[in-house]
């Protein structure tokens, strides 16, 4: 049996593009990516150092077994699944126009798949902070103590950390949204 | 036609506008893919995400249905809707061909 190994590394939802890059780094290194396990894990197995094309779809769903028959008729292998995203591989080898070895062919498609990661991963992110982190602060100052002080801190620093990456991957999802809108 | 699928479909995208014209006839995805690769040279290629997208979209939009489901593939045909906003479409195309070689638009 080949060998296997399992890395860790974790993705932002606006870092779709980087994973593919890292996915096809290790297939060239001769790491052929066999398992995704949420949230971070990925397990490769060791195979003939190629040159592949990754691409990731995202869905947040379970898809129907005609999604998966399409992306096979185009010669797209599907190689897992996780949190919302189906990776597929194709060699690079059996692309011979640069077209072939992408999923989507349009700006148009691009850019839909950018407006359902804000509108469906984004957007709950909001209304969970502003409905449940927020309104806890405010409950926190009606006892005091020692755990109410540590409780706000901790509160404080998850608050920080939200912000940070909300802001961080709602800017790079414009900026790729705007890359796209002004291509075109 | 709504004037909501007037604002989506009319003028409507390259890609949208060739897999609407292909499912005149009954046709899976990849299918209509092939078909548009050879009719255009290879010159427009339609991705399977893309295709996957617009047909589920079309599909909503009632602008085509399914007809039949074969070894996992859908099988799709415009329905009257879908004609008749095609049929909007290639009058569109005609006055914009017409009119861009110099010839004569007569309505």
């Amino acid at each position: 049996m080949a060998r296997r190994k399992t890395k860790i590394k974790f993705f932002t939802i606006a870092d779709y593009e980087e994973e593919e890059r890292w996915l096809e780094e290790e297939h060239r290194n001769g790491w052929r990516l066999v398992k995704l396990i949420p949230p971070v894990f990925f397990i490769f197995e060791e195979t003939k150092p190629e040159d592949y094309i990754y691409k990731l779809d995202y869905k947040n769903k379970e898809m129907p077994n005609d999604y998966f028959q399409m992306f096979k008729d185009y010669g797209w292998e599907y190689c897992g699944y996780s949190l919302g995203w189906n990776c597929f591989r194709k060699a690079a080898s059996q692309v011979r126009a640069e077209e072939e070895g992408e999923i989507f062919s349009d700006d148009e498609s691009k850019l839909d798949m950018i407006k359902y990661l804000m509108l469906t991963r984004l957007l709950p992110l909001l209304i969970i902070f502003f409905a449940v982190l927020v309104p806890g602060i405010g409950r926190l100052r009606l006892t005091e103590g020692f755990i109410v002080i540590l409780s706000f801190i901790i509160y404080v620093l998850a608050g920080v950390l939200y912000i940070y990456v909300f802001v961080r991957v709602g800017l790079r999802l414009w900026q790729m949204r705007n890359k796209i809108n002004n291509k075109s | 036609m709504d004037e909501r699928l007037g604002r989506i479909y009319v003028p409507m995208s390259e890609t949208a506008f060739y897999i609407l014209f292909c499912l005149q006839e009954a046709q899976h995805g990849y299918g209509i893919g092939q078909a548009v690769k050879e009719m255009t040279r290879d010159e427009v290629t339609i991705g399977p995400g893309t295709m996957y997208g617009t047909l589920s979209k079309m599909e909503k939009d009632g602008l085509i249905s399914l007809v039949n489901e074969v070894e996992k593939r859908k099988i799709y045909k415009a329905t009257d809707l879908g004609k008749e906003i095609l049929e909007i479409e290639l009058k569109r195309i005609r006055r914009l061909y017409i009119n861009s070689t110099g010839g004569e638009y007569n309505g």
